[in-house]
């Protein structure tokens, strides 16, 4: 009989204690709800109840008690995706390892445990894209998303599937198009700079903003000699004379550098841009996109180049809004007074230069806390003050 | 262009790592195997003599003082600046170099004005035409001894006849297309001018009648900058990472790939001895190539600090060897030599 009590209590302590998936899963259920856990589709380890895959049930440095980073947790699974994530245009979730950010990690309705209405889930981060349009095209209406956009990266700007002409025609047929282009030429191009691919207050979804000279006359700048960044310039005198800047964007361009960004046509706005501005400086300036994304601290919230740069020209270093101190005075109004002391009466000994905000931080990213060019505890101060 | 650039992001973020690193990775490579000696030879491994190894340490240990410029064979030589505190250039954008007086002229655009130096790097004058210089962005002195200077402020070539003490503005026109006029070079009798709207290079005679135009036909937004060297014509296409060699004649004798070493070249020079030096305005630092377009090494890095580069804008050689390179965020030109 001692024995047997022996036995079984020898087994009950091994049961307790035998760490294992099955055996985890039993304790995280007794008090995490299973049904939180259940849906048409299951994760594996979530399905095989293998909680610990995952989470440690003790303490860890990532939220929800991770083993590791979450991007990086996925890919230890998932190792054939880095390879494939890592070409061309990044969607900004996926660059920075946040799979869960459209993926559940547990269990979804939707295939790939992502949410089945794929628009809502889109549409939580693209909450300034317009809904209400008197014509919507009907992908957009249908929430199809997918049917245009690559949800993790691309060859193509703005995640397409495919160059925008090539996706456009793969469903209106060149011939249809005929009717509403008389005059076009035969092989239908640029249509995104007429057309908005989601919706507009025009029909045939002409983007609401047109370009006065295509309201008007085409003749204003087609039929002319040359289509360089004149044409635009005889007419927007303003951006004529910030041309005669140090430091500016006029260059040829594929024939015209103010097409690299603007519409000739229809626009959204009065900018007549052909996409969100980040998006448009991303299409030549990657390495600098990419730069910032790579480092460890960096400027926050920078979500518009526009706000620190000049997108036409500067007689400014980077074709910033200002000098180092002015573009970020604008919000950091009272730094300078009590950080170290900075402006035309503080000259960097190394250069000769007023000390500037960029003296010492990159706004860019750096490795280094509040994005100083190096280690605050002495690296940084000793750049300068070399006897200490 | 867009995998290409991306492929090199790694090298971009490294070289901006922080001064206080670089120090470290400097003190790693000095304490490596002897630099080499030639403009040839860097870059290359190759068997050395013991008496080579020898004389190079001799000279290691007697030699001056000086910073080393990476894993390169360019040494620090000194700085054109000016070093009145509350005076210094604002955005030095080109240097000229006049080998016949032996000076060099740096056009400090944000101040509006030229200062020149002498071969040993000393402030001779600054010369600002009577205040009329409206951001100056480059400039050469023709043989008849007219000063030319590009004007951006006022989309001008300028000259300046210095004896005469005469300023004249004037705009160039090509096919009766305005050109806005960006670098500027100085050969044979004629002004070549990169016109920022084409991308392309002009020549024009000292009337400023247009002679020829150099043009690349398959290049995305045209040249950023461009050399005249050995007689021909090299320019440098930014976004395509590449350079196009013209004879003088107008046509093109040659394409080189800059390849991955580089992610955004933005100026370009030719060395004594034919090598190809490739200013990186991205990663501040300037690759170096052979005759053939093989790339041999880099150096340079980004920083505040003697021999460091943050916003560089033009390098060119001196009639003396010696590398300058023109750096407008911490306007000065740092020169370089061997």
């Amino acid at each position: 009989m001692r024995a047997l009590v022996t036995l079984l209590l020898s087994s009950a302590a091994l049961l307790l204690f035998l760490p294992g998936p099955a055996r985890a899963a039993v304790v995280c259920l007794d008090c995490h709800d299973r049904n939180q856990f259940t849906n048409l589709v299951v994760h594996e380890p979530v399905r095989e109840e293998k909680c610990t895959r995952c989470h440690n049930p003790h303490v860890a440095r990532h939220d929800g008690l991770l083993m590791v980073r979450e991007g990086r947790l996925c890919y230890s699974c998932h190792d054939q995706l880095p390879n494939r994530f890592n070409r061309g245009y990044v969607h900004g979730p996926v660059a920075d390892g946040q799979c869960t950010v459209c993926h559940d990690p547990h269990a979804s309705a939707g295939a790939s445990l992502v949410n089945e209405d794929l628009a809502r889930n889109c549409l939580v981060c693209h909450d300034k894209l317009p809904l209400e349009f008197k014509y919507v095209h009907a992908p957009f209406s249908n929430g199809g998303c997918t049917e245009c956009h690559l949800p993790h990266n691309s060859e193509q700007q703005g995640l397409l599937k495919a160059r925008a002409d090539e996706l456009c025609l793969s469903c209106h047929q060149p011939e249809s198009l005929q009717n509403g282009h008389e005059n076009f030429p035969a092989d239908p191009a640029g249509c995104l700079t007429c057309h908005n691919p989601h919706g507009s207050d025009r029909p045939g979804l002409v983007r609401n903003v047109l370009h006065p000279p295509f309201e008007k006359d085409c003749a204003t700048c087609h039929g002319l000699k040359k289509m360089q960044a004149a044409v635009c310039l005889d007419c927007h005198h303003g951006v004529s004379e910030e041309m005669m800047r140090i430091h500016s964007h006029l260059t040829r361009q594929d024939g015209n550098s103010c097409l690299n960004c603007h519409s000739p046509h229809a626009g959204d706005d009065e900018r007549l841009l052909r996409g969100p501005l980040q998006q448009l400086c991303v299409s030549c300036h990657m390495d600098v996109i990419e730069g910032y994304r790579l480092s460890t601290y960096k400027h926050p919230a920078m979500q518009n180049c526009g706000d620190c740069h000049e997108p036409h020209a500067s007689n400014t270093l980077s074709m910033l809004k200002g000098d180092g101190i002015e573009v970020c005075a604008r919000c950091h109004e009272s730094q300078g007074a009590f950080s170290h002391p900075i402006g035309g009466d503080v000259i960097d000994e190394r250069t000769g230069q007023a000390m500037t905000c960029v003296t010492c931080h990159n706004p860019m990213g750096t490795e280094f806390a509040f994005h100083l060019l190096d280690d605050r505890g002495k690296g940084l101060c000793i750049l300068c003050h070399k006897n200490y | 262009m867009l995998k290409h650039r991306t492929a090199r992001l790694n090298d971009v973020v490294r070289s901006r790592q922080s001064p206080g690193r670089a120090i470290q990775e400097r003190a790693r490579v000095l304490s490596a195997s002897p630099q080499p000696c030639s403009e040839e030879g860097a870059g290359r491994h190759h068997s050395v003599a013991p008496w080579l190894i020898l004389a190079v340490l001799l000279l290691w240990i007697c030699g001056p003082a000086r910073v080393s410029a990476d894993d390169s064979p360019w040494q620090w030589t000194m700085a054109l600046k000016q070093n009145l505190l509350k005076d210094s250039m604002i955005m030095p954008t080109s240097l000229y170099i006049d080998e016949e007086k032996e000076q060099y002229y740096v056009v400090d655009s944000g101040r509006n004005r030229i200062l020149s130096f002498n071969r040993d790097g000393e402030l001779l004058t600054i010369f600002n035409a009577g205040r009329s210089l409206d951001t100056p962005f480059d400039m050469v002195r023709s043989d008849d001894g007219l000063i030319w200077i590009v004007e951006k402020g006022r989309n001008s070539l300028t000259s300046v006849n210095l004896k005469e003490k005469a300023v004249q503005p004037m705009t160039l026109r090509f096919d009766g297309a305005l050109l806005y006029p960006d670098r500027l070079e100085y050969h044979d009798g004629l002004l070549y001018v990169l016109d920022k709207m084409t991308g392309d290079v002009v020549a024009f005679d000292l009337g400023l009648t247009p002679r020829k135009r150099y043009a690349c036909s398959d290049c995305v937004e045209g040249f950023i900058d461009f050399r005249i060297h050995g007689d021909r014509l090299w320019a440098l296409d930014n976004p395509g990472g590449k350079i196009v060699v013209f004879a003088m004649d107008g046509t093109v004798e040659e394409r080189m790939d800059l390849g991955d070493p580089v992610t955004y070249p933005y100026s370009l020079a030719v060395g004594p001895a034919g090598y190809i030096y490739i200013l990186d305005r991205q990663k501040r630092n300037i690759a170096v190539y052979d005759k053939t377009g093989t790339y041999k090494y880099s150096f340079l890095r980004y920083g505040f600090a003697r021999g460091e580069m943050y916003y560089p804008t033009e390098i060119r050689f001196d009639p003396w060897g010696r590398l300058c390179i023109t750096d407008e965020g911490n306007a000065r030109v740092e020169v370089f030599s061997r």
